[in-house]
């Protein structure tokens, strides 16, 4: 297990300097280069050869590359041209933001989720399975910045100002700056709505995926022989019938991972939240070389990481998976 | 990453696609062939005869169809022009004239959903249609030749899959620089379109590897028929199911990236008009004029349920796992 674990680990490596290296090369191939922005209305070619230079811009792309790996080796995540901060400061203030919101919004799907499924195949073919299976249905079709506006609409707008649309209060203990306080209600106030908004797609796959491989699960023989054996219904479901069946559902929820960090990118703009989904939106289009290179890295991380965990969560669903 | 592909292959039930909906391809129930009457039809009349009989469909092809006639004649069904401003009437209430309201410069919101719906189905579908014409060669190809062309090709795959898919189309939109009208349209189909190749050559080649081991296939080549044709009338067919249904899924999937987006400033520009786009636009009004965000995010939201009910019903209606 641990050399597997060790094995993997090797291996995301290759992963994430490809992942890197085409974002890095696509970013230069954009007509145009922060530099102009840079200088604004003072530009002029000299300055800008100046610049150029001053921040390796002038080297070949590759060689560039080069260099960006070489300083990260030392930690060195670069300095944004535009702002003059370092990558890597920034990425750490807009980490926990990000992270709190996939957390939870991944804990609203699986409250919804779980119950619904079980619900829903138990049940089947009665109202609540008909009622649980349509909701999931139109869960999946409502697009994560819509389940936004319609929260907003109900609870920024209806009961006006119930909730906040938009700004954030950080966590006691990840204020970035001196002066900020941070506050448990602020945080959670500001961080419920967007939560659900993306949660809630989440709950509706989830939905349809759990009840689909619950009805397979609970059609199985070791299920039947559990309740011959007189064990309640409780442990047969959650235990027999749940674990299994959420293998194949927690596949499919891994390779959602690209999709989640879309949905955070795009609930962080609706809700103007501090995160890295606006800082990777905001540093691409402003074609901050640095920050986007840091924003992919942190991507990339993200997604391979999640990916190893979701194999790793077999062997506890199933023992009878074991990775050599 | 092999160990990591091994392991989701040991998962039977798993088609690896980016999205939504068609991740659920593998999850579907069982659904039995029915009595031995029907066995004389052919699959497909079969198919189509279980989709007319399935009321999610039936209502998912009616949205469907629906929403077509409105992008199709949207010139005459929309009352006004879609981008003419008019000053003197910005953010009027939903009343006789203005069915849905006008948004901050005026506008027709009525006028600009319908004109939009364009917009959603063209990238929507086409997006689709060139990942399929660009990925279903791919994944025959590899499938059925194997060896140095299989790795080459699953590798530039392995490479699209390895990105988180929404950072992929970002930087392919800023790479394209969005603009309006048709060739802004065209620029969010092919990034659209370019990190979805991969679901369908992907789809294509694991068929693919299990037909060419048929009989049917070695009588083929025993008797002398070049691969081109083999491929094309022989393999092709037998792969088509599990392709249609991804396709309708699909649409649902690229529909709402497309709005996604447009959401995010990336995609086709005004002054034509996009529902998410205008979603965008007027979340920033939704304090003192609530109902104007309402409405784009509702004819996305209906647009992609169409979809989404469509798809399902030809999933059960073809059931992919049955092949």
């Amino acid at each position: 297990m641990r050399t597997y674990i060790i094995r993997r680990l090797l291996q995301i490596v290759p992963t994430i300097l490809m992942i890197t290296l085409v974002v890095f090369v696509m970013m230069r191939s954009i007509p145009g280069d922060p530099v102009v922005a840079l200088l604004g209305d003072a530009y002029n070619e000299e300055d800008a050869i100046k610049v150029r230079a001053e921040y390796g811009l002038d080297k070949p792309v590759l060689v560039q590359y080069g260099i960006w790996l070489g300083k990260l080796a030392q930690g060195d995540w670069g300095t944004s041209i535009l702002s003059g901060r370092p990558v890597l400061k920034d990425v750490m203030i807009r980490l926990p933001v990000t992270l709190e919101l996939i957390v939870l919004s991944m804990a609203v799907a699986l409250a919804i989720a779980i119950p619904a499924a079980i619900i829903g195949a138990l049940r089947q073919n009665t109202w609540a399975d008909y009622s649980a299976t349509s909701i999931a249905m139109i869960g999946v079709s409502i697009p994560e910045f819509f389940a936004g506006v319609l929260l907003l609409l109900i609870f920024s707008v209806g009961l006006r100002g119930t909730l906040p649309s938009s700004g954030w209060v950080y966590l006691p203990g990840t204020c970035p700056m001196i002066v900020c306080t941070g506050s448990l209600w602020g945080n959670m106030m500001h961080v419920l709505m967007p939560a659900v908004a993306l949660g809630i797609g989440r709950a509706a796959l989830l939905t349809r995926l759990l009840r689909a491989s619950m009805l397979e699960v609970i059609r199985t023989e070791y299920v039947t022989t559990a309740r011959a054996k007189g064990l309640s219904e409780r442990p047969v479901v959650l235990k027999h019938a749940l674990k299994n069946a959420l293998i194949p559902t927690i596949t499919v929820m891994g390779l959602q991972v690209g999709f989640l960090i879309g949905g955070a990118i795009v609930v962080e703009t609706l809700f103007a939240m501090p995160g890295l989904g606006t800082f990777g939106i905001d540093a691409i289009i402003a074609r901050d070389y640095q920050q986007v290179q840091g924003f992919a890295l942190i991507t990339a991380v993200a997604f391979v990481v999640i990916n190893l965990l979701v194999d790793l969560t077999y062997t506890f669903l199933d023992p009878r998976i074991r990775y050599a | 990453m092999a160990d990591d592909r091994e392991a989701r292959a040991a998962q039977p039930r798993i088609i690896s696609g980016g999205s939504l909906q068609e991740a659920e391809l593998g999850a579907a129930p069982d659904v039995a062939w029915r009595a031995k009457a029907e066995r004389a039809e052919s699959p497909f009349a079969q198919g189509v005869r279980r989709l007319r009989r399935s009321t999610t469909a039936l209502i998912g092809a009616a949205i469907v169809a629906v929403l077509l006639a409105v992008a199709l004649f949207a010139d005459v069904i929309a009352p006004r022009s879609p981008i003419a401003s008019d000053q003197t009437h910005t953010f009027e209430r939903p009343s006789r004239d203005y069915p849905l309201g006008t948004d901050q410069l005026g506008r027709d919101m009525l006028s600009r959903i319908i004109h939009g719906s364009r917009i959603s189905l063209a990238v929507g579908v086409s997006s689709v249609l060139l990942a399929l014409f660009l990925g279903v060669p791919l994944g025959m190809i590899a499938g059925y030749y194997g060896g140095r062309a299989d790795s080459l090709i699953m590798r530039a795959m392995d490479l699209i899959l390895a990105f988180p898919i929404y950072l992929l189309a970002i930087i392919l939109m800023v790479i394209f620089a969005p603009t309006a009208g048709l060739i802004g349209t065209m620029k969010v189909t092919g990034a659209i379109a370019i990190v979805r190749i991969p679901i369908y050559a992907r789809l294509v080649r694991g068929s693919v590897l299990s037909i060419k081991e048929k009989e049917y296939i070695e009588a083929c080549r025993a008797l002398g028929v070049r691969d081109p044709w083999i491929l094309l009338r022989h393999v092709l067919p037998n792969c088509l199911a599990p392709i249609i249904v991804t396709t309708t899924l699909g649409i649902a999937t690229s529909i709402i990236v497309e709005a996604t987006l447009s959401f995010l400033g990336l995609g086709t520009q005004p002054p034509t008009p996009s529902w998410g786009w205008d979603l965008k636009a007027n979340v920033a009004f939704i304090q003192s004029n609530p109902w104007i965000s309402l409405f784009p995010g509702i004819a996305i939201f209906v647009t992609v349920l169409g979809f989404n009910l469509f798809g399902d019903g030809l999933r059960d209606a073809l059931d992919p796992r049955l092949k």
